[in-house]
């Protein structure tokens, strides 16, 4: 069965789109079946995978179902990782989206027939909180939350966790963790450290503010590719096996040390 | 799931090795070189190729084991790996999807290592402007080891990867590869090259008869062609049947003695009478000396059914009956094995092809038949067979003894192989479904004489059973099965009739006469 995990936050420049690629290149060098769905009408996560953002008929057809999502997906550099590219189109999602019937169902249902080929989809939402959210809402098993250490955005978490609770029927689980943080800062230790114990839905992996993460768009692929056992590189790693973990407790072994994502 | 990997191999031509292969890419295309990894491969399939069959390759690795396309190696399933065992069981596979998957397919039939192959791998991949792998290649350099000391080298191959979302890329290169670089379409993987350069068959030996003759062929040319096939499948099968690999090499070795006896019989006058005389004899003993142990072999492989014929907690009674036939089964291979082994049998299949081989430009003063056409030869021996099967089960009634079926039978298995032996020179449209409705009486009066045999076999076994530990409880259980074999005998004589007329209608009487005159 497929899971999908959502990287999502209302608020941009927080990691999502790094958390994506590098947790899904993870999810690929262990073995599973990946497909990176890039929501993002800038297109980050496809420039990162050399892919050209853009996708045949536009996201207008792939939404109201005119186009299948099949055709239209590329392979990566990384064996059994695929990507189904972001298209300028994308600014438009929520026009798209309410032109349909049942607008919160749809991109799972541009998800259903892929269900067979793919053990993990992963989304790269873009920021906001949209029609486009919600259908991401009703596609997404996992939302994966970044979470910049700061009580304001703690804050957003707040009422993101709130509106799924209330708004959303059979809404997905929501995990965060802690994104761009400084050791250095009292406030960040602080904040992760309470929050990891008291929140379950917290992860107890944060991932780094490290040079490492921006160097991925110079690099153009994941932290496993370039810099594997690097602070952020080995952070993404431990962040993957205690997410899988979490989504999956029987099966979700940690992955191997030293197991990455190799360009193939 | 089975992956789908668009994909293909091509062949470098002579002289290129990986790394000329790779200049001459660069000069011609961005590409980027990755490090070569080398691979030992250990490729398995049955005697008779059925993994080969399904398109697929079973692959002893030091990764374990896997059952992979044929072709492009997408796995479909994973088990450990097999080690240091030359012959492998279905059974003998611990549980799991790998064993599910080969289950169906290899049935009774052993796996055996086919070739041992290692490949230097170059994976090479393909750029676009981005800088992204559009195409993967590996160049294989490959080599098979032909004994413990000698290996020889296969023809290096690249193996083309498409990527998804890039079919154009693929189809492109495929072409400056073909069309500029000299490289031409491999027709087969690596595994079946490795075969072939042991002397071997790629896709394994088939025991199907596979002749076609011409109406007009003179009668003894026809019946050595058929003959000579038969001689192959024999001598094939012998060594695996010395060795006991599995139970199918004493089986399609016997199935040939027989249909090599049935045509001695049939085309009697194609032959002089007096050789033909003593082959017949000697190919009767080696029909006699493998007998006992195919029947136990029989015995063994029903075994599971004749369980299940029993109520769940009678089932495990007869365990001691198992134990006392694969005993007796390995006394009587050992017997058979050393009549096998003997100067006699090695003379007579020697002496048979040296007779095959002359027979044609022997003198035909005794024999008649020898110069007329196959068509007419045959065409007169099917009709005839057909016509005495028609005769025989019109006079069989209720009262009638079972020898009177069984006596049948033996007369339908000479029309079965009259009909495979001559089908080339008959249309289709009438040999199928006489075969089809003749099959279906054979299996009716099959299952009539193997209840009886069977049912006598366990009655003759009672006193060993009774002797043994638990024999009371097992000797019980034998009584529930001779009794449900009993009904099954009754039911096969019951669709008797219903099987004859549709094997004997008039309509079927008239296509006979009118084609095999």
């Amino acid at each position: 069965m497929t899971t999908v995990i959502a990287s999502y936050n209302i608020k941009g420049g927080v990691g999502k789109t790094s958390a994506a690629i590098n947790l899904a290149a993870l999810a690929a060098a262990s073995g599973e079946r990946v497909l990176l769905w890039d929501l993002d009408p800038q297109g980050a996560a496809t420039f990162m995978l050399r892919v050209k953002p853009k996708i045949k008929g536009g996201g207008r057809k792939l939404v109201n179902g005119k186009n299948d999502a099949a055709p239209l997906i590329k392979g990566s550099d990384y064996e059994r990782l695929d990507l189904l590219p972001a298209d300028f189109s994308y600014r438009n999602m929520d026009l798209a989206l309410d032109a349909t019937k049942r607008p919160t169902r749809r991109l799972a249902a541009v998800l259903a027939p892929l269900a067979s080929d793919y053990d993990y989809v992963f989304l790269d939402c873009p920021p906001a909180i949209s029609l486009a959210s919600e259908s991401i809402f009703g596609a997404a098993d996992v939302l994966l939350v970044p979470l910049i250490a700061s009580p304001l955005s703690l804050r957003t978490f707040a009422q993101l966790q709130r509106f799924i609770a209330e708004e959303v029927r059979d809404g997905p689980r929501i995990l965060a963790f802690f994104s761009m943080t400084d050791g250095r800062k009292r406030l960040h230790r602080e904040l992760i450290a309470e929050l990891s114990a008291t929140h379950e839905e917290v992860l107890r992996t944060a991932i780094p503010a490290a040079s490492d993460v921006e160097q991925m768009a110079v690099h153009r692929g994941p932290v496993s590719d370039f810099a594997a056992h690097g602070r952020a590189g080995r952070a993404y790693a431990a962040l993957w096996a205690e997410l899988r973990a979490r989504i999956d407790p029987a099966g979700g072994a940690a992955i191997p040390r030293g197991e990455t994502a190799t360009r193939a | 799931m089975r992956v789908i990997v668009r994909g293909t191999q091509l062949l470098l031509p002579d002289g290129l090795s990986a790394s000329g292969a790779a200049d001459a890419l660069a000069s011609e295309i961005p590409i980027v070189t990755q490090r070569a990894h080398v691979l030992e491969r250990t490729f398995w399939d049955s005697f008779d190729g059925r993994v080969h069959a399904a398109g697929l390759a079973l692959i002893d690795s030091a990764g374990g084991l896997s059952l992979a396309d044929a072709t492009t190696y997408a796995e479909v399933a994973r088990g450990a790996k097999l080690g240091r065992a030359q012959r492998v069981l279905v059974d003998d596979l611990p549980p799991g999807d790998l064993r599910a998957q080969l289950e169906p397919l290899l049935e009774m039939r052993a796996l055996t290592p086919i070739a041992r192959v290692r490949s230097r791998m170059l994976p090479i991949g393909v750029l676009d402007d981005e800088g992204k792998t559009v195409v993967r290649l590996r160049v294989e350099e490959a080599s098979t080891r032909l004994d413990s000391e000698t290996s020889t080298a296969l023809r290096p191959r690249l193996h083309l990867t498409g990527v998804r979302g890039y079919d154009d890329e693929l189809e492109r290169l495929r072409a400056l590869l073909v069309g500029s670089l000299g490289l031409t379409e491999a027709v087969r993987p690596v595994q079946d090259d490795a075969v072939a350069a042991a002397g071997g068959t790629p896709g394994g030996i088939s025991s199907k008869l596979r002749v076609k003759l011409r109406a007009e062929q003179r009668a003894d040319g026809a019946a050595v062609v058929v003959l000579r096939d038969l001689l192959t499948t024999i001598e094939v099968n012998l060594p695996g049947t010395l060795a006991d690999v599995d139970s199918e090499f004493l089986h399609d070795l016997r199935v040939s003695v027989r249909r090599t006896r049935a045509l001695q019989r049939e085309l009697s006058k194609v032959f002089p009478p007096e050789p033909l005389r003593c082959f017949r004899d000697d190919f009767k003993e080696l029909q006699q000396v493998t007998g006992p142990t195919r029947d136990l072999d029989v015995q063994l492989l029903e075994f599971g059914e004749l369980e299940r014929d029993l109520p769940a907690t009678s089932a495990p009674d007869v365990a001691p009956l198992r134990t006392l036939l694969a005993d007796h089964r390995s006394a009587e291979q050992r017997k058979m094995v050393r009549a096998l082994r003997s100067e006699p049998v090695r003379v007579v299949l020697r002496d048979w092809s040296a007779f095959l081989e002359d027979l044609t430009d022997a003198p035909t003063t005794d024999r008649p038949d020898a110069a007329r056409p196959i068509g007419d030869v045959a065409g007169h021996r099917i009709a005839k067979v057909y016509k005495r099967m028609v005769k025989m089960g019109r006079a069989i009634d209720d009262a009638s003894p079972h020898e009177a079926l069984h006596d049948l039978r033996k007369q339908g298995k000479e029309l079965r192989y009259l009909l495979e032996f001559f089908s080339s020179l008959y249309p289709a449209d009438v040999v199928k479904p006489m075969v089809g409705s003749l099959k279906s009486l054979q299996d009716v009066l099959g299952r009539f004489q193997d209840c009886e045999v069977q049912a006598d076999q366990l009655r003759s076994l009672g006193d060993e059973v009774a002797a043994l530990d638990g024999g009371a409880a097992a000797l019980m259980a034998m009584g529930v099965l001779v009794e449900r074999l009993r009904d099954d005998q009754h039911t096969a004589r019951d669709q008797f009739a219903e099987r004859f007329a549709r094997f004997a209608t008039a309509e079927q009487r008239e296509i006979v006469k009118r084609t095999f005159t």
